[in-house]
């Protein structure tokens, strides 16, 4: 897509495509929330990076595709299926791998990404090479202000804001979110408190998974779908979790939206690549100014 | 030979230390004393080049070196050991000395990716100078084993090891007594206060009064990051100011 | 015992290749591409650095040589090399940046490096964009034109051994050693305090390991006669450090051990297409899982019944010490 400033445009248009743009911005910043929250939750608790997110954001996707499209089953059952399945994904992944390697740094993350070689394999011989696409779960468009929105877009960033308050609702007005910090600070002493560091990490891992399935959901009636869009989504959380800082939970948030306003914005301005350069831009610039990243613990 | 000039320290809005001074001269082996908070260890760091103060100056050997990197001072000829026993734990004790002679041995890279005969005896060399370090400190049978898997005293000892193996002109000890059983306590005392005493000047920080009063030359005492005494240790318990610090007036006797 | 196998292998390397059939010749050359970026990344990975952007210096060195090559007609002999110093220039450039990170956000840093290598590789025509530069000629030798594989094999056999050789003595160097001392934040402060300057030892590495896979990258780009933003792609990166986690960070030969082993499988799958992805992945898991050791701690476990094992190399002559 070429950037608005190939054609010469009286300003008033700029300001307008700016103002969509950032719209747009702020809208696909929630998704990318979603995503990124989901990170950041899982080091948090498991202290380790988790390079198979995207393809359970991918697997969100996928399984919008096959639950809606292919089975036909309702918008809301089907979010509900991804729901569950994500859950028990995370918990299952949780146990099978991460538990046995924890402490381990190294081990954990290339396991991971052992891990996400191995689902996205698997996507690409299940899936097959072909490009699916979902119809939007809902037609029209809302207008306010001279800027349009999809209805779809707005629906998906209000449910991602209600899933983001619901996450911050678990982690600081509940006992077990109460357990996930503490775990985070010091988990030999957590343990010696009596808290079961396993089954809140088993908790966290889950909570996690189903964030990005879920994203990965919303997503789905935006953009064709393949078994390789992992890739760009953990790239994208990558950026956002170095800019808000690695276990920040607001840190995440704030970091999210700016990177979606920069890459929309960007892209109206400047072009789609150029736009990707620009969020990578400002991520050396953060990891040089402030290594833990804006409101990261170092 | 260290001259520790109006030191003051401030972390934000907390002061650790304030207008600290005192000299060390050349073959002392001072004591830099105090309870838990008191700015020692904070003291240490910036003697060690690990941050600069806010306020002050540090001069070596008429030489200033505030605000040198720690690899910039251990050129210098200052070492140190930490409070947390720091080793390269998954290296053997050998190896790990072997680091610590680092500043002694040329690089010399063609020679050694060429493995010629002369850098060959040079190792060997260097191999050797290590072992004589672990046989001062009396771990030399431990050679071999990793650093990690030791107990606590030799540990504490390897550490020294390391430290002493840049032949150190002044040598900072963090609390080298810290979590050792009294034999071990009083063995390392002896060994700083003979063997290592011989090499280099020495300033460690203690916080148990009866190794201060056993076997340093000189009491330093920093009480909320102020200098409250600087003298012989046996007037420590005679001194209100030192004995008010300090909660438990048993711990003196 | 271990120098005559060696050298074995090293004979039947040279000599046997012009009874192979091509294709088999074809395995063998990227066995030992693949070796050498193995034993490179190697060199950071044994200093507690995780890349997983290291296809981002390979496709460096491939783009400076088919560039230096198809458009100011420079001889590839002298772009392997340049393919090595630009790689290390940048390598260099960004270690300054990146080094002083640790763990994940190191790499994730040098993830995005490379992803935005090859954004740039795509998005510029100068580059070729998308489809690449194509027609990169082989080097020539006293007027002929290496175009076979069996010719081109003694190159890459050459700057293998060489490269492999350099790497492995370099370890056993003072240098190599010293690179032990930087695994950790805690070690590495440790070292500062006994005079090592971490930055510059951090860096010379990640420009000695960036070079290697910037001029082995300038070699395979000549093999293959052609390179484009999807020959180095994060993928290969994912196979390196699979190459090295398989083999062992133990030993230097962990690295070469998984880089084999893999890649000779690979090849009997490559028909498969994902699968190959997905045999890798299930044998890094098991192995990981299994044997954190890597294989090359196979003989070792065995030996000892399963005694704790080192997952560092023994310092450089200390066996001289040991002859007291």
């Amino acid at each position: 897509m070429k950037g608005a400033f190939e054609a010469p445009f009286p300003m008033d248009v700029y300001l307008h495509l700016i103002a969509q743009g950032l719209a747009i911005g702020l809208l696909t910043g929630v998704l990318y929330v979603l995503i990124a929250l989901g990170l950041t939750l899982i080091y948090g608790i498991l202290h380790i990076v988790n390079f198979a997110h995207g393809e359970i954001y991918m697997l969100g996707a996928m399984g919008v595709f096959y639950c809606y499209v292919v089975f036909k089953l309702p918008f809301a059952a089907t979010l509900v299926v991804i729901l569950l399945l994500s859950l028990l994904l995370g918990l299952g992944v949780e146990r099978a791998f991460f538990r046995s390697l924890r402490g381990q740094w190294l081990q954990l993350v290339v396991a991971s990404v052992g891990l996400s070689l191995i689902i996205q394999s698997l996507g690409w011989i299940a899936f097959g090479i072909q490009e699916k696409n979902v119809p939007s779960f809902f037609t029209g468009v809302v207008a306010f202000g001279g800027v349009r929105l999809p209805t779809e877009r707005l629906i998906a960033a209000a449910v991602g804001v209600v899933l983001v308050a619901l996450l911050y609702a678990l982690v600081y007005r509940t006992k077990v979110g109460l357990a996930m910090r503490a775990i985070e600070e010091d988990e030999e002493t957590a343990r010696m408190l009596g808290i079961d560091a396993d089954r809140v990490a088993a908790l966290a891992c889950a909570v996690g998974f189903a964030l990005a399935a879920l994203a990965g959901a919303f997503v789905a009636p935006i953009y064709s779908l393949n078994p390789g869009m992992g890739l760009e989504a953990i790239l994208m959380s990558f950026l956002i979790i170095i800019v808000g800082g690695l276990g920040s939970i607001t840190g995440t948030v704030l970091a999210g939206l700016l990177v979606g306003v920069l890459q929309s914005v960007g892209g109206v301005l400047l072009g789609a690549e150029a736009a990707y350069g620009l969020v990578f831009i400002v991520m050396i610039v953060v990891l040089v100014v402030r290594p833990a990243g804006l409101l990261g613990k170092a | 030979m260290l001259e520790i000039l109006s030191i003051t320290k401030q972390f934000g809005g907390l002061t650790a230390l304030q207008d600290v001074a005192f000299t060390v001269g050349r073959g002392e082996l001072v004591a830099l004393v105090g309870p838990n908070g008191a700015g020692k260890s904070t003291l240490f760091n910036i003697i060690a080049g690990a941050f600069p103060p806010t306020r002050g100056q540090i001069v070596f050997n008429g030489r200033d070196v505030t605000g040198l990197s720690s690899h910039d001072l251990a050129r210098l000829g200052v070492a140190r050991t930490f409070q947390q026993t720091t080793l390269f734990g998954e290296q053997t004790a050998l190896e790990n000395v072997l680091h610590g002679l680092h500043r002694h041995v040329p690089a010399r890279v063609v020679a050694g990716l060429l493995a010629t005969p002369a850098y060959r005896e040079e190792q060997r060399e260097v191999a050797r100078r290590a072992l004589g370090v672990l046989e001062l400190l009396g771990i030399a049978a431990y050679r071999d084993a990793v650093a990690a898997d030791l107990p606590l005293g030799i540990q504490k000892l390897l550490t020294v090891a390391v430290a002493l193996a840049t032949e150190p002109v002044l040598l900072l000890l963090d609390e080298p007594a810290a979590g050792l059983s009294l034999d071990e306590a009083t063995r390392m005392m002896n060994l700083v206060a003979s063997e290592i005493r011989q090499r280099c000047t020495v300033v460690l920080v203690e916080h148990n009064m009866r190794i201060v009063a056993g076997w340093c030359d000189r009491a330093v005492v920093l009480h909320f990051g102020q200098k409250i005494y600087d003298g012989a240790p046996e007037g420590l318990t005679r001194d209100q100011g030192v004995v008010d610090a300090y909660l438990g007036v048993a711990e003196l006797a | 015992m271990k120098r005559g196998l060696l050298g074995l292998l090293i004979a039947a390397l040279a000599l046997l290749p012009p009874l192979g059939k091509p294709y088999v010749l074809h395995v063998v050359i990227v066995v030992l591409i693949n070796v050498v970026y193995a034993q490179a990344l190697y060199v950071i990975m044994r200093m507690g650095y995780l890349s997983f952007g290291h296809a981002g210096y390979i496709a460096l060195g491939g783009y400076t040589s088919a560039l230096l090559a198809t458009k100011l007609a420079i001889t590839p002999w002298i772009g392997f090399l340049a393919g090595g110093i630009v790689a290390g220039v940048f390598a260099w450039a960004l270690g300054a940046v990146t080094l002083k990170l640790r763990g994940i956000y190191f790499s994730l840093s040098v993830f995005a490096f490379a992803e935005v290598v090859n954004a740039a590789f795509r998005a510029f025509e100068v580059f070729g964009g998308p489809a690449g530069i194509a027609g990169v000629p082989r080097p020539a030798l006293l007027g002929t034109r290496l175009n076979t594989h069996l010719q081109f094999y003694y190159v890459v056999l050459a700057v293998a051994l060489v490269s492999l050789f350099f790497l492995y003595r370099l370890q056993w160097t003072r240098f190599g050693f010293t690179l032990l001392a930087l695994r950790t934040r805690e070690t590495e402060r440790l070292a500062e305090s006994l005079g090592i300057n971490a930055a510059r030892y951090k860096t010379l590495a990640f420009v000695v390991s960036c070079f290697f896979c910037g001029l082995m990258g300038a070699v395979h780009v000549h093999y293959l006669r052609f390179v484009s933003p999807f020959v180095f792609t994060f993928f290969l990166s994912n196979d390196l450090m699979i190459y090295v986690m398989v083999g062992g960070l133990g030993s230097y030969w962990g690295p070469m051990l998984g880089a084999v082993l893999l890649t000779g499988l690979g090849e009997q799958l490559f028909a498969a297409g994902y699968y190959k992805s997905l045999v890798y992945a299930v044998v890094l898991l098991v192995v990981i899982l299994a044997l954190p050791g890597g294989l090359i701690s196979l003989p070792r476990i065995l030996r000892r019944g399963g005694a704790r094992e080192r997952v560092l190399p023994v310092a450089a002559d200390v066996s001289a010490a040991r002859e007291r």
